[in-house]
């Protein structure tokens, strides 16, 4: 009895210790890729990949060499696999992909296609589904990867986070995850888009340390609006207003700036605190669907300068009605220039006719982009002003009076 | 069984002389310097008071003797009887007198600290309560002391144990049994529960396993719980000890057993289920609310104690994918140049932990301390410094050992102890796949364990509803029927 237990006990620890610890991988083997660039090549990818140095980003007392708390590497390869499978010659461990920030595409590769590079990162089963997929404007990846950024030691988290506070805030910009770009590419009546981002300043230093020793860092990475695909392809860029309209139609803005002239021709801001929309499709007489967007948004003054009086409630009316017609105008200025210029719906129109008029949608399924750029789509917006700040009048006015 | 539940077997007569007895005894308990014979003339009768020194204490017996021996001088050369019942009814004073009627028995009482006092002639001899043992006074119980609540612990002395337990439960349906146990120890044990309220197939199966077991000796409790205890080769404790009277007398009032043994001042509680061992008594004497929260803290804890380096080294060498990008940015920072895997680094912080404690516990208290420092200096700073381990193996080496601490009973935080290496050599080679495996093992076992009939696991398996009240969170006194067997 006693011999037959022990002898069960021995096989069991046998057992754990044969396994030889499968897949174990100890923190310092590993390569931490904290974000991806891919770059068109002659002979397929350019891939590059920030790697974490973590002699020097985790310490508190900084590492001892002098190195820099993140490196670049880059490969070639007739695909990314390959390409990062050549990289592991000249990096001391093995990459680890599942913390990936960002994954920044290349202009030039982004116009040429990013099915196949989506391909390979929602096949690998290390990285995950919810980083943010960015394209380097009118520049390479690499370039972006190339960066030494202030505040954050690492780059890629220095873009993360720029990415969420700009699009929490300023609502100017995509915060496009591969999850949603791939549903968005999936679907029929949709297109997908990705935010852009760009090199600003001096680029000669922006590799070395150097960029970041003065007040005024000599190049900084900047958010520069939509990149507008059709199907994977990119077609071309939004700026900042055309950007917003996107975020308001895709429900994607949490707030933002904005001003109106006043009736006196002074200038009133505001902060959009929140903001809503709906898609409501009504057919004409010909059955043809007509697109209406709906927003509801709340705003708060900021900024007056004008010497409307606040304290009369026709005042705060007046520049209820004013704001919901620089909405409506310039929204829909926004989308008719998208529609025309680019006859990709990235607003998700065909999409939402095909939810409300599954049976229409058939007809149209096959040619939608031809239609969507004839396609009538008007803006109809309800705005309140919640707050007015602190005070009532404004500052110059009260000094007039006294 | 002892000789003392069954005299019927040597019954003896008992010598005739005094000289035969004195020969008789001297043979049978050896020449030892500390049994006293003193012998007396009784008028006509010789007799002898044997005892021993410093168990007894006799004075007043002899005192007495020699006031009544005028007295015995009147009687004459009459009936021994006679002698005997002037004995019993006027001289001696003491209360607990027997006669006993063989040598077995005169050979027990004096060695459990009886005075024993022999007539020629007579055919019995008196047996006279003078036990008087040298024992430590009642103090706080410094194995589990509370802040609210009284601080009496057990002594070593069972008559002392009892009466505390007495003294709180002022009840006639309070019964105790008491047998003698071990074959040389005859160490007096004591089975105490409430008539009324006991399970009394639990009561039943305890008195079969008390009589099943085979002892030598019974030098503390543990003696006793090893033999009663439902699985030998758990883990887990399914006998509950303490020192606290309060303890027992609670624990008796819900219809459990207690087992009191001579010698020690932990007594055993029978049945005891798991939830029993996050209680403290001080849950009753506290706030219900904060006593709740103060339970829920120690669950916590228990996971805490099992689970944190077996967790961690599952975490950092299987699922890098499952931390946070910020702390693993960190986490790698301190492992970097850290010549250990995360596992052999996490038991060797752990075994150290572990020496120090023991280093800790066996050395007197003014030592004690400085060892603790160099210990916390030597593991804390130096081997990090040294880049022998990483500070964040340290954190879950102490939050371990505290989270450890805060289990109010000792021995399921031996469970625990043991359970925790065991753990992180599955983590080490299964990560978290294999520790699920093993706390699906470990539940399944938790859940097939029994104390004295009863499922360790209840009230949570089988649920009771009712008992809920004060398993996890402990309800006010208004709302809790405290009764155990009844929900």
């Amino acid at each position: 009895m006693y011999t037959k237990s022990l002898r069960c006990i021995l096989l069991l620890i046998s057992l754990t210790l044969i396994s030889g610890c499968w897949s174990r991988k100890e923190l310092n083997d590993l390569a931490i890729v904290m974000a991806l660039g891919v770059d068109l090549d002659k002979d397929g990818y350019a891939v590059s990949a920030q790697v974490m140095n973590p002699g020097q980003a985790g310490s508190l007392s900084g590492g001892s060499n002098g190195s820099l708390p993140v490196v670049t590497y880059k490969a070639k390869g007739t695909t990314i696999p390959e390409a990062l499978q050549r990289m592991l010659s000249t990096t001391p461990r093995n990459l680890y992909l599942a913390h990936v920030r960002v994954l920044v595409f290349g202009e030039a590769f982004a116009r040429q296609g990013v099915g196949d590079a989506v391909d390979y990162i929602t096949r690998n089963h290390e990285l995950r589904t919810d980083f943010f997929l960015l394209v380097a404007k009118h520049s390479d990846a690499s370039t972006i990867l190339d960066v030494i950024t202030p505040f954050e030691q690492i780059p890629a988290n220095s873009l993360y986070s720029s990415i969420l506070v700009a699009h929490k805030n300023w609502a100017g910009t995509g915060k496009v995850t591969l999850q949603q770009f791939i549903v968005e590419l999936e679907r029929g009546g949709s297109n997908p888009i990705m935010s852009g981002i760009q090199l600003q300043g001096d680029t000669s230093e922006h590799g070395s340390v150097k960029n970041v020793q003065s007040v005024i860092p000599k190049s900084l990475i900047k958010q520069a609006g939509i990149a507008v695909f059709k199907k994977d392809k990119l077609i071309g860029w939004l700026g900042e207003a055309p950007s917003k309209t996107v975020n308001y139609v895709l429900n994607e803005v949490e707030s933002t700036q904005g001003s109106i002239t006043c009736p006196d021709g002074g200038v009133a801001g505001f902060i959009i605190t929140n903001a809503k929309s709906r898609i409501k499709i009504s057919l004409n007489e010909k059955d043809e669907p007509e697109f209406t967007i709906h927003l509801k948004a709340e705003a708060n003054l900021t900024a007056l300068n004008s010497s409307l009086d606040l304290s009369q409630t026709a005042s705060i009316r007046e520049l209820e009605q004013r704001l919901e017609a620089k909405f409506n105008n310039l929204m829909a200025a926004n989308i008719r220039q998208v529609q025309e210029k680019y006859d990709s719906d990235i607003y998700g129109l065909g999409e939402e006719l095909h939810r409300q008029y599954p049976k229409l949608w058939r007809s149209y399924r096959k040619h939608w982009d031809e239609i969507f750029r004839t396609v009538k789509v008007s803006v109809q917006s309800d705005v309140a002003i919640r707050r007015i700040g602190s005070v009532v009048q404004p500052q110059q006015k009260e000094m007039e009076q006294k | 069984m002892t000789e003392k539940h069954d005299p019927q077997k040597r019954r003896e007569q008992l010598p005739g002389s005094l000289a035969l007895f004195l020969e008789e005894m001297r043979s049978r308990l050896g020449n030892s310097t500390d049994i006293i014979y003193r012998l007396l003339a009784l008028g006509p009768f010789s007799a002898a008071v044997v005892f021993i020194e410093g168990m007894a204490e006799p004075q007043a017996l002899i005192e007495a003797l020699h006031r009544d021996l005028p007295l015995y001088a009147e009687i004459g050369g009459a009936d021994p009887r006679a002698g005997l019942q002037l004995l019993q009814e006027r001289t001696i004073t003491l209360g607990k007198v027997g006669e006993v009627r063989s040598l077995e028995e005169i050979e027990a009482e004096i060695l459990s600290g009886n005075t024993v006092l022999y007539i020629e002639k007579a055919a019995v001899a008196l047996s006279v309560g003078t036990e008087n043992l040298k024992q430590r006074a009642v103090e706080d119980a410094t194995s589990q002391s509370v802040v609210r609540g009284p601080r009496e612990g057990f002594t070593e002395s069972l008559r002392e144990n009892t009466a505390l337990v007495r003294r709180r439960v002022k009840n006639p349906q309070l019964r105790i049994e008491e047998r003698r146990m071990g074959a040389s120890t005859r160490t007096s044990v004591s089975v105490m529960y409430m008539e009324d309220r006991v399970d009394m197939t639990a009561l039943e199966e305890l008195r079969r396993r008390l009589n099943a077991a085979k002892l030598d000796s019974v030098l503390e409790s543990n003696y006793i719980e090893e033999m009663i205890q439902d699985k030998r080769y758990s883990p887990f404790p399914t006998v509950y000890n303490t020192e606290r009277p309060d303890v027992i007398a609670s624990a008796l009032l819900e219809g459990r057993i207690a087992i009191l043994v001579d010698g020690t001042p932990f007594v055993l509680i029978v049945p005891a289920l798991l939830v029993q061992f996050f209680q403290s008594s001080e849950d009753y004497y506290q706030r219900s609310d904060f006593a709740s929260l103060v339970r829920m803290l120690r669950y916590l804890c228990f996971l805490l104690a099992l689970l944190t380096p077996s967790f961690y080294i599952a975490i950092t060498t299987f699922h890098q994918e499952m931390i946070p990008t910020s702390l693993l940015i960190s986490l790698i920072g301190q492992r970097e140049g850290i010549p250990f895997p995360a596992f052999l680094e996490a038991f060797i912080m752990e075994v150290t932990f572990e020496i120090l404690r023991e280093a800790g516990i066996r050395l007197p208290k003014s030592i004690g301390q400085s060892v603790s420092i160099v210990g916390t200096l030597v593991i804390g700073q130096a081997a990090v410094d040294a880049g022998l381990v990483s500070a964040a193996m340290v954190i879950v080496v102490a939050i371990t050992a505290i989270a450890n601490f805060a289990l109010p009973a000792f021995n399921v935080g031996i469970s625990v102890r043991m359970l925790r290496f065991v753990l992180m050599a599955i983590a080490a080679s299964f990560g978290l796949y294999g520790m699920v495996i093993a706390l699906i093992i470990l539940a399944l076992h938790l859940c097939t364990l029994e104390s004295l009939g009863v499922p360790y696991m209840s009230s949570f398996a089988p649920l009771r509803r009712g008992a809920q009240k004060d398993t996890l969170l402990r309800l006010s006194q208004r709302m809790m029927k405290r009764y155990f067997g009844q929900s």
